[in-house]
């Protein structure tokens, strides 16, 4: 018979591995939540916004809307301006603008707007007079600036002298609206500021009418749409670490209660075969085990939310700090993230003793009376059913992995597919398990002495059991050399396509501005045409025509000679003639534009780089750097490498760390149940150190299982992504296992194993008697 | 009155080279109100015979009826409910819950059955067996006699049918052993309590009206209100042509 003692670790140990679990779950669903774009402040007065009509969303995720030309804006703002209760109608003009302060471009700035745009942000004037000339420019306070002082100001036509016009609260940068109808052309958005005390709705349903088709209404939250486009994409990268973490953790989780649940019955066979034959029926044991699980789960709820919520903050500014989210990213506590984590525990505690409850009321009454309970090694079918599909199902996906040309997709298809592959080995572990202990311990059954034999024969005769303590470390092993070995491999594989297609020369980079005006050289400018409701990234270069992919011209039936209607930044349609199709595609773009055309379209395009020829001088001012080829490729591979490096650490952190808990947990487990078989062995004249040695080679066998199970797992999912990037690159790709990352979590599994089991086993004295306690 | 009725029973265990034949024909009859001892070797089938009949294993062949009911018919929530109501059980290892209270052991088949249990029908099943002022106590706390007859009081709480009594005193002491084996005696000659008990001692199979002695899967010997000694030769000459 089970003692309390044992009882109680059983649902600790449930208790712990669920609490633990819901802790990740509340802390990435609360930072998910959080990820909620603001409105901007430049919009924030204005409590009705029209956005031009919203390009259709492909690859993608943050299409710009397509603006309306400058005419087009200004009729429909005199239209909008003639609703009732709408004091004013502003078109919202803004471009590349950003002021150098003492020599260096100010990073916190980037974004310039026309005067009239004050009004929408709140902004009034502390001290001097609107900007009038094309020299004149309104400065924020924050800047420290007074009326007549001169500042240097980056724009996409290099940098210039402006003197300060007038300071007004905040921190925005203001030209003259003629200025800015000139540099920002196209517009994209409209805010109506209205008189006090006139209704919003009312206002953005006559402004429905007004737009008709050609724009959309914005109130509330939803002006947060019209963030800047850097931040939005800043946040899609944080939501695709944390949808990530959240994934993974969820499946970790359901995963660990699930085993830990299974192992908890599998342990108080003896009890549950008891209360069978004292007369509880199969259902009545299922239901005291899902009662339990519920209990367990509320409290493991509560548990891991505290504990979520408390180190949601330091984890957010670890966020922000990795460049995964914008500066303006707060830790908000809303409700879904916490009524999520609450149902969380129970629901995944019912999820996990599920299978165990089944097999629990399976128990039959007889096993209450046997002495030792040697297991049915045979798997149910359902098991093997289970654990079959589970393998179809990885392997399917790793063939998605191998085939897919597209780099997002083939580490999602990864991920899942090793998920897949974890759950079918776990299933199918009783059946695996005997061979790989007889092939681990061979050469153990040559050596004299009693731990290897106690070790293996203690592993061959509970199957299932060596099974479940195997299954964390299984887990923990797949996706530390999964997650890292994928990292490694493509930042290689990405690593030698760029090294491959490096030149010799120097290059123009910007420093610490996001692009390079045109007085630093005709590096290629960045711009956005839209071909109808679909946005194309182009590339302004110097070339007559326009280049196109193969994909694009087959995709719209275009060829060589045809004359296209594209809708450049300024909102204008204009025929573009189809230069040439480039079979092996563009890299980064779309399409690319003669420089010239683009400049005359997008006055505030900038460029990423700019190749400087031997003949050119090198060009001088602030926000510029000259550096050589492979200076630059190699720092754009550190900055990736690393924002890479931490999201891979904080999902083997996750899965790592749990997975690890989880080991120590089930061991721990494990060995109280075991007290009675190595007091047994103590009786049998064995001291008190071999009894742990017996132990320690227990536990550090099971880990040796879970390693070589798990890492079956991951070479069959980093095979696949290898072929997968292959066929990227075009190029064959090493595989890259990281040793030392790898060594660690093995290590740390193997330690925390042979604590758990040793300590417990040691402290078993010579006085204890195998006490027939059942 | 016959109770339980086992017709041609045949168990077996195992498969391929590790198969035993535990039972190998067995037909009895246990009577109304009669206390019967169960003898025979170690592995001569007499637990098997016990299980059989309680319903806890299902022969291979053969039938089980006890108070007419047909147990090979019964599914497995058909036959927890017969053996919850109409069956006490006594084992040798007592199977009490270590984290219940005596009181709370007892009244564990009537929960499980979905009733709440009478304080007073708990305390008076306790007084029963000698144990009124142990009510509160846990397994931990008790002498292996005391949990025996705690198990006891468990078995008889519903007013069973029939109590099998697995080798109950095969853990005690000879004086402990004669205290559960009163209490039994006691329930058969009062309440007409009809006990089956499988033992291995002939003092034991001494308190029984009747003595059925098993070898090899098959009854040999069935013997009425035989004395301890004529009981011990006889399984003394059986152990010895084995």
């Amino acid at each position: 018979m089970l003692t309390l003692r044992g009882r109680w670790m059983s649902l600790l140990g449930a208790f712990l591995a669920a609490a633990v679990g819901v802790g990740v779950v509340a802390l990435s669903t609360l930072l998910f939540a959080s990820g909620k774009a603001p409105v901007p402040d430049r919009l924030a007065a204005a409590a009705v916004i029209v956005r031009s009509p919203a390009a259709s969303v492909t690859a993608d995720p943050f299409p710009e809307a397509r603006p309306w030309s400058s005419p087009a804006a200004t009729g429909l703002a005199a239209r909008l301006a003639a609703i009732p209760g709408v004091a004013a109608a502003i078109p919202d003009r803004v471009f590349y603008a950003q002021p150098v302060l003492d020599g260096r471009p100010d990073e916190s700035v980037t974004l310039g707007q026309g005067w009239a745009g004050a009004r929408l942000g709140g902004a009034g004037l502390v001290a001097g007079a609107p900007p009038q000339g094309d020299r004149d420019l309104v400065l924020g306070r924050t800047f420290g600036r007074s009326p007549g002082d001169r500042v240097t100001l980056l724009t996409a036509a290099g940098p210039a002298e402006y003197t300060v016009s007038g300071v007004v609260d905040g921190a925005g940068v203001f030209l003259s609206d003629a200025t800015a109808e000139r540099v920002a052309p196209g517009v994209r958005a409209i805010g109506l500021v209205l008189a006090p005390d006139v209704d919003t709705a009312g206002v953005a349903s006559a402004a429905e009418r007004v737009t008709g088709g050609d724009g959309q209404v914005l109130t509330g939250d939803g002006r947060s749409a019209l963030e800047p486009r850097a931040d939005a994409r800043t946040r899609w990268i944080g939501m695709q670490v944390l949808t990530a973490l959240a994934a993974l953790s969820g499946f970790v989780t359901v995963f660990v209660v699930a085993s830990t649940f299974a192992f908890t019955v599998a342990q108080r066979r003896r009890e549950l075969g008891l209360l069978r034959a004292i007369g509880a029926t199969p259902r009545q044991v299922r239901r005291m085990l899902y009662g339990e699980a519920l209990a367990v789960g509320a409290a493991a709820s509560v548990a891991g939310l505290a504990v979520g919520a408390a180190l949601a903050p330091a984890l957010g500014a670890v966020l922000v700090d990795a460049g995964f989210e914008p500066a303006s990213y707060r830790v908000r506590f809303e409700a879904w993230p916490v009524a999520v984590s609450l149902a969380a525990g129970p629901v995944v505690a019912l999820l996990g003793v599920w299978s165990a409850s089944r097999r629990a009321g399976r128990a039959r009454p007889l096993e209450a009376l046997r002495e030792a309970i040697v297991e049915d090694r045979r798997m149910g079918r359902a098991r093997w059913a289970a654990g079959l599909s589970c393998a179809a199902l990885g392997l399917a996906l790793a063939a998605g992995t191998a085939t897919s040309d597209d780099a997002q997709n083939g580490a999602t298809f990864a991920l899942y597919g090793a998920m897949a592959l974890v759950l079918a080995a776990a299933a199918l572990a009783p059946a695996v398990v005997p061979p790989v202990v007889r092939l681990l311990t061979w050469p153990l059954g040559r050596v004299r002495g009693a731990t290897g034999m106690l070790a293996r024969e203690g592993a061959l005769t509970a199957p299932r059991r060596t099974a479940g303590t195997a299954a964390p470390v299984l887990l923990t092993v797949a996706f530390a050399v999964m997650v890292s070995g994928m990292v490694a491999t493509s930042a290689n594989a990405y690593a030698a396509r760029r090294a491959a297609a490096v030149e010799t020369g120097t290059v123009v980079v910007p420093d610490g501005t996001p692009g390079l005006p045109d007085t630093a050289g005709r590096g290629p400018l960045e711009s956005t045409v839209y071909t109808g409701e679909r946005p194309l990234s182009v590339s302004g270069v110097d070339r007559p025509g326009a280049a196109i992919s193969r994909g694009l011209a087959d995709q719209y039936g275009w060829s060589v000679g045809q004359s296209v209607p594209m809708v450049f930044a300024d909102g204008e349609t204009v025929p573009v003639r189809v230069g040439e199709i480039v079979d092996s595609g563009l890299g980064q773009v779309d399409m690319q534009l003669p420089r010239d055309l683009v400049r005359a379209h997008d006055p505030s395009a900038l460029a990423p780089m700019a190749d400087l020829r031997a003949a050119e001088p090198a060009p001088a001012g602030p926000g510029i750097r000259v550096v050589d080829v492979a200076t630059y490729a190699a720092e754009a591979d550190t900055e990736e490498d690393r924002l890479i490096w931490i999201f891979a650490l904080m999902l083997v952190g996750v899965s790592a760390g749990y997975g690890a808990l989880a080991v120590a947990n089930t061991l721990l487990m494990s060995a109280v149940h075991r007290v009675r078989d190595f007091a047994v062995l103590r009786l049998a004249g064995a001291t008190r150190w071999q009894v742990a040695l017996a132990a320690a080679a227990e536990s550090a066998l099971v880990v040796a299982i879970g390693t070589l199970l798990g890492g079956a797992v991951a070479v069959a999912a980093l095979v696949s992504i290898r072929a997968g990037l292959s066929e990227q690159v075009r190029a064959p790709v090493d595989l890259v296992v990281p040793w030392p990352v790898v060594g660690g979590v093995v290590g740390l599994c193997l330690l925390l194993a042979v604590l758990a089991a040793a300590v417990p086993a040691r402290g078993i004295s010579g006085g204890w008697t195998a006490r027939r306690s059942r | 009155m016959t109770t339980v009725m086992l017709r041609e029973v045949r168990a077996v265990y195992g498969t391929g080279p590790t198969r035993v034949t535990a039972l190998d024909g067995v037909t009895v009859g246990f009577d109304s109100g009669t206390f019967t001892a169960v003898m025979g070797p170690s592995g001569s089938g007499k637990s098997t015979l016990l299980h059989c009949a309680a319903g806890l294993d299902r022969p291979v062949e053969g039938t089980v009826t006890i108070e007419g009911t047909l147990l090979n018919a019964l599914d497995e929530t058909a036959l927890t409910r017969l053996r919850r109501d109409r069956i006490g059980f006594v084992f040798q290892a007592y199977n009490l819950v270590s984290s219940l209270t005596a009181a709370q052991n007892v009244a564990l088949p009537v929960r499980l059955a979905g009733r709440r249990p009478d304080p007073d029908q708990v305390a008076a099943a306790l007084a029963a067996v000698g144990l009124a002022g142990r009510a509160g106590h846990r397994p931990s706390q008790l002498s292996g006699g005391e949990q025996q007859r705690v198990a006891l009081a468990r078995a008889l709480l519903r007013r069973p049918a029939v109590v099998f009594a697995d080798e109950p005193t095969g853990a005690l002491d000879s004086a402990t052993s004669r205290q559960v084996l009163d209490i039994l005696r006691g329930l058969v000659d009062r309440d007409g309590q009809t006990v089956v008990m499988v033992t291995h001692d002939p003092m034991a199979a001494g308190y029984a009206d009747r003595v059925l002695i098993l070898a090899d899967g098959r009854l040999v010997e069935d013997l009425t209100d035989a004395s301890a000694e004529d009981i011990a030769a006889r399984t003394a000459r059986l152990e010895a042509s084995c």
